[in-house]
Formats: C-alpha cells, structure tokens, sequence
C-alpha cells in the first residue's frame, strides 16, 4: 500500500466506526464463551466445534491475536485520524484567521448589523471593551479602510476530542507495557516464615496473621502482618489487608488467599457414655497424641487421622474433597493396653452421624467439637510498570472529555467599516456547541452594542 | 423514621407522580404535569433521607446489595429527570420515565430481594464502594433519560418534537457518558487494581462496561462527525442503554465473575 492510500485508509472515520462495532460484538462474544477454562470442560460444553473454538483462540479471547490486532488497528486508525486533523486545529487555535468579509458573517445564522456615529476607533474600543467583558480574547487586523476583528473564548474545546485519543492510546500503550513487563505471582506464608520475593532484591515476612469475624460469623477481615526485609534486615512494616496492599519500590503485595495446614492440627473432643450419663469428658489432642479417657476401664484415646472436607473416594477410601473445612472430620481410636478396641470417624457438621464400630461393644460416644490448624497467608506480589501509563491516559481521557463537552470555544467575527465620520459594524457569531446559550450571549453584546451611543 | 417507612413512603409519593403524570399525558393539562414534577421532588427527598437512614443503620454505603442499589438506582434516576426537566423543561418524559422508577423500586421491594443489610464483605471495604458505584449508577441514570426521550423521538409525529427529544436524548448522553467513563471505568480500574492488584482482568462484568462505553463512543462518532442525527441515533442511545441495563443487571444473573457481590 502506498503512504497517501495507507493514510486515507487509516484517517477515515467509517473504518473507526467499522473497528468499534467489531470490538463490540468480539467483546459480547467473549462473554457468552466461558474464557480461559480446562479442555475437557470446553468439551464437555460444545462438543464437536470445541476445538475449532479452540484454534480460533474463542477460549482466551481478549488475549488472541486477532483480538489484539483489531485493538492494533483501532489504536492506528485513532492516531492517524488525530493527526491528520491536528494540524488544521493547530492553525485555527494559534494562528487563527482574523480577517473576515461582511458577505461571509451576514451568512452566518447568528449575524448582527449595527451603524454608530463615531470614528471607527471608537466603535473598535467600544466593541473589543464589550467582548472583553464578556471573557473573549480579542484578535484584530486592519486594512483601511476595514478592520476585522476576531474573539474567542475556551477555544481548548476543539482539542476535547484530541485529548481523549491521546489518553485512550496512553492507555493501550499502558496495557502492552502491562503485558510484556508485568509481574505477578502468589507467595504462601506460613506466619514466621521469610520468602525472597522473586525478581526483587529483598524478602518479605509474614510476623502475624489474624482473621476478624463479625458477631454473625462472616469473615470481616484478613490481616497480615508483613516486614520488607533488606539483607535480614526490617526495613518497613505494614498490616496488609484487602484494599490495603503494601507498596516497597517498584512492588505491591496484595492479601488475595489464605488457607490452613493441616499437618498437624488440634483437635476437640467430648466423650460421653450412653450408659452413664454422669461420664463426660472434653480433651484437646495432636493428631496421633494417646490421652486416658479417665474411665474405669482405662481407655486410651487417639486421633489417627484428620481430613479438613471428609469424601469416601474410590473403594470407599476417606478423603478430603478440598484443603477448605467444609465437613472436618477425624478418625478416633481407643486402646485398652495395646489392643485397638475401636476405631470411628466423627463429623463437626454432624455429630448424630459418629458412630463407634469396634472389636469390643464400647458404649462410648464422641463429638467433634473443634479443631485448629494453622492458618497460612497467601499474598500477590505484582510489579505493573504500565500503570502510571494507565492512570495518565484516565486523566486525559477525563480532561478531553471535559473540554469536548463542557468547555464550548465560541467564536465572534467582526467586521468595521468607516465612511464619512459613521462607522459599520458587521458581526457574526460561530459555536459548534451549547448554541443555545451562545446565541443569547451573543445577542446581548449586539444589544449592548446598539445601546452604547 | 426507619429506612423502611422513608422507603415506602418515597414508593407512594413517586406512584403518585407517575399517576399525576399520566393524567397529564391523556389531558394535556400543564398542572398535572406540575404536580407529577412536585411528587417526584418529594419523593427524591423522602427517598435521600431512607438512603442516609440506611446508611446510618448499616454503617455502610447504600448499594451493597441487590435491593440496595435497585434503590438507588431508581432514586438516580429521578435526580437525573428532576435535573433534566428543570434544565430543559421536558414533561413528557415525565410518565414513562416515573413508571420505569416505580417499577424499579417495586422490584427492590419485591420479596426477591433480601433487605437485610449484611456486613460488608472484605473485598468492598474501602471508599472506593462510594465513588465507583455511586457515579457509575448516576452516569447510567441519565442513559435512562436519554433512553426515554430516543423513544418519545421514535414515537413522536411532529417534527419540533422529534428534534427536542433529540436533543434531550444528546444532552442527556453529554452528562451520562462522562459521569459512567469516570465511575464505571476509571474508578473501576483504580479501585481493581488496590483491591485485586490489577487494574483489567476482562471480567464480565468490566467487558460489559467496555460495551456500553463502545457503543455510546459509536453514538458520540456517528452523531458528531458522520452527522447521524434522529432515528439512526435515536436507535444507538436504545441499544447503549439496553447494554448498560445488561452490564447492571444481567451480567450478575447470567454471567460469573468477580463482581458477585450484588
């Protein structure tokens, strides 16, 4: 393609309007295809076209590459389009055209005729004291015997537009910086422990980590207790929390997960005996900690095992479905001397489901009262160069957007004829926006003007 | 006065508005229209006050839950007409545009939505709730206004009319598009990225905002350059404000992501 076509191609507002109902439809598209999920899960949802979904890339949408090259487009088609108009804006708002003919302001839909008895210096100063007034910034050339005078005010509204693809492209430019420099990985921490964080020359600490509830049970908040440490060293200490990341050089640590370790948990137990409703007896113990139960017949108690979400796998093999305390369960043994006497799970959630089966009738019970394990904290270390891209290009785009609605540049040409001691005034009035109240501004400095001698 | 009472009370006086209103659109009479436009300021005030009592009650901002931002939504909606009409001085779209609020604060009363006001989860814990959703809902309000008067210019026959409503349905959009660039979009990606430590994750719910945003950008484009005026615009303003509805409504019911809070 040669230049001049390439620019005509990428200057034109339809291919702008073509690209922006791509992108729309491309995004409505990503959001009816589940995105970035397993194989097996868009095979299970689309069949036979799941792969064909695949090798267009439909499953990372936003991230294929003809997603990217649309976006590619639309940030030349914005550039080349800005361009192309910036020039003649320049000129208009730093070089503006100030003579104007009669003919041209009488054509215009806000026009004003008006004659004065006096010198057309009077009539001048009389009009540019007016416009003044009013906030216009007041340009004038002569040519005797006509002199023409030009006055604007917020004449940075025509560059409303300009400032908001500049700041859309600071932003694209953002999320490639983004994407090619970022970095982010999730760091575990068990409270004590010290983690170089990668990519960085420094480490982190975990000194204390706390979850808060309200009364009602629901998490309020997770609370870690971080050091940055620089060769062993403390150097800055934060309580990271959500909302609350820590910030150390060019690094943020974000709290994002948490879970617990469930080597080696503590365990609540209430034993009771159905033929003695007198016996009861609570213990806390380690996992494979023996305890006496205190009875006559000497029991020893032992936690064997503990999972934090009990499921009965293949060959009915208890297992944990997940490292989350959905269904605590633990795997009670009683001992007499050295033989086992019993053997039972009991459920936290439900404690009528225990039942003993041992190799001795026991009437023993017991209920899964509580547990602990310790809770570790995981954190997001991310390091993002492109966000002060990002946040400039929000600011620009705010400011443009600012400017193209809100700051209307409005334009008032004059011309001024002298001929025998009176002089003519012509006057016209231009605004692309908010014409309505231009126009009663403008036809109050006409009035103005008429009254004033 | 409990929340509730304000609440129900704001539900009464904008049911009689929009009936005022009504009676205005049959009978062409201006009084009804001006007591329809006094119910409706009444019943912004009532309804501020039951937003500050909530706010009061559950020590946060009002528009955590479903129920809570259906409430102020609607009561955006009001400010946006109340403001529009006293600028534009618009009447007509007085009927519509208080039925569509007393349908909206009759779904936020509707026992599908739970009132309880739960605790603030951890992730919503932070000004940014007030900035983001407060501006972001008002930006969406006057693409309701601008909604209504697109209709009204489809439905009108006169001329003058048609090119009122299209105005209206312009300025409305003027003042929607910045406030939802900045609430939806820019707070959005502020409070992303203090909150989950990155500014975009193509969440549905933020790609739906980028939808709105594409087609109000098509609007602006093909109204102020190509020169788009009336129907074809008229039917862009329809379809931004369905996309807006969608990024506020559907996306929590028929799409998941990370914005599953309301």
């Amino acid at each position: 393609m040669r230049m001049k076509s390439f620019i005509k191609f990428f200057s034109s507002v339809k291919l702008a309007i073509v690209l922006l109902i791509v992108l729309t439809l491309a995004s409505v598209l990503g959001t009816l295809i589940p995105q970035g999920r397993t194989v097996e899960e868009y095979a299970a949802r689309y069949g036979q076209i799941a792969g064909f979904f695949s090798r267009i890339q439909l499953t990372h949408l936003y991230h294929s590459i003809w997603f990217l090259a649309l976006l590619g487009f639309f940030a030349l088609n914005i550039v080349v389009c800005t361009l192309t108009r910036l020039a003649p804006k320049f000129r208009r708002a730093f070089r503006p055209h100030v003579q104007a003919d009669a003919k041209g302001l009488q054509a215009l839909k806000l026009n004003g005729r008006l004659k004065k008895n006096a010198a057309l210096s009077e009539a001048k100063s009389d009009l540019v004291g007016l416009l003044k007034a009013a906030h216009y910034r007041v340009r004038e050339t002569a040519e005797p015997p006509r002199t023409s005078l030009l006055a604007r005010k917020k004449i940075w509204g025509i560059f409303g537009s300009d400032f908001v693809h500049l700041g859309l492209l600071v932003i694209i430019a953002g999320g490639i910086v983004s994407g090619l420099a970022g970095f982010r990985t999730e760091l575990a921490f068990n409270e004590g422990d010290v983690v170089q964080v990668p990519r960085a020359g420094f480490e982190l600490r975990l000194d204390k980590f706390t979850t808060e509830f309200y009364p009602d049970g629901n998490v309020k908040d997770w609370k870690s207790a971080m050091s940055v440490l620089e060769q062993k060293r403390p150097v800055l200490s934060k309580m990271v929390e959500v909302n609350h990341p820590l910030s150390y050089k060019s690094f943020n640590f974000y709290q994002t997960s948490y879970g617990w370790n469930w080597d080696n948990p503590a365990v609540e137990l209430w034993a009771k005996k159905t033929g003695d409703a007198a016996f009861e007896k609570k213990m806390k113990l380690r996992l494979g900690e023996r305890a006496p139960l205190g009875d006559k017949e000497e029991t020893i108690v032992a936690v064997a095992r503990f999972v934090p979400d009990f499921v009965l796998g293949e060959g009915n093999e208890p297992q944990t479905r997940s490292l989350q305390p959905n269904n605590p369960a633990a795997l009670v043994e009683g001992f007499r001397g050295s033989e086992k006497i019993f053997s039972a799970w009991i459920f936290a959630n439900y404690p009528d489901f225990s039942k003993i089966h041992g190799t001795k009738d026991t009437d023993l019970a017991f209920e899964l009262k509580s547990f602990e394990a310790r809770q570790y904290s995981v954190i997001e270390a991310a390091r993002d160069p492109g966000t002060a891209l990002i946040w400039a290009g929000c600011v620009l785009v705010m400011a443009g957007l600012g400017l193209a609605f809100y700051w209307p540049p409005w334009e008032i040409k004059a011309v001024l004829e002298e001929a025998q001691g009176k002089t003519e005034l012509v006057i016209g009035g231009l605004a692309t926006k908010s014409r309505d109240a231009f126009a009663a501004e403008f036809e109050k400095i006409i009035a103005s003007s008429r009254r004033s001698k | 006065m409990t929340e509730s009472t304000l609440f129900t009370l704001a539900f009464i006086l904008y049911i009689f508005s929009a009936f005022f209103y009504l009676a205005f659109l049959f009978s062409k009479k201006m009084g009804s229209a001006r007591t329809g436009s006094i119910l409706a300021w009444a019943g912004l005030a009532v309804h501020a006050a039951a937003l500050i009592a909530r706010t009061i009650e559950s020590g946060h901002a009002p528009f955590t839950n479903m129920y809570e931002s259906l409430s102020f939504l609607s009561w955006a909606a009001v400010l946006a007409f109340v403001i529009i009409d006293f600028k534009f001085k618009i009447p007509k779209i007085g009927p519509y545009l208080m039925l569509i609020v007393v349908g909206l604060v009759a779904l936020a009363s509707s026992p599908l939505m739970p009132k309880t006001a739960t605790p603030l989860v951890p992730a919503l814990q932070s000004y940014w709730l007030w900035l983001h959703v407060s501006v972001t809902l008002l930006g969406e309000a006057f693409f309701a206004v601008a909604f209504i008067a697109s209709i009204r210019y489809l439905a009108a026959g006169d001329p003058a009319k048609k090119e009122r409503m299209d105005s209206v349905s312009y300025r409305c959009v003027a003042v929607g598009f910045p406030l939802f660039t900045l609430g939806g979009l820019v707070f959005g990606m502020v409070w992303a990225y203090k909150a989950w430590g990155t500014y975009w994750s193509w969440d549905p719910k933020e790609v739906w905002s980028l939808i709105t945003w594409f087609v109000f950008a098509l609007y602006l484009h093909t109204r102020i350059v190509m020169g788009w005026k009336g129907k074809r615009s008229a039917i862009i303003a329809l379809v931004g404000f369905l996309a807006a509805l969608f990024t506020y409504f559907g996306v929590n019911y028929l799409l998941s992501g990370l914005h599953s809070y309301a």
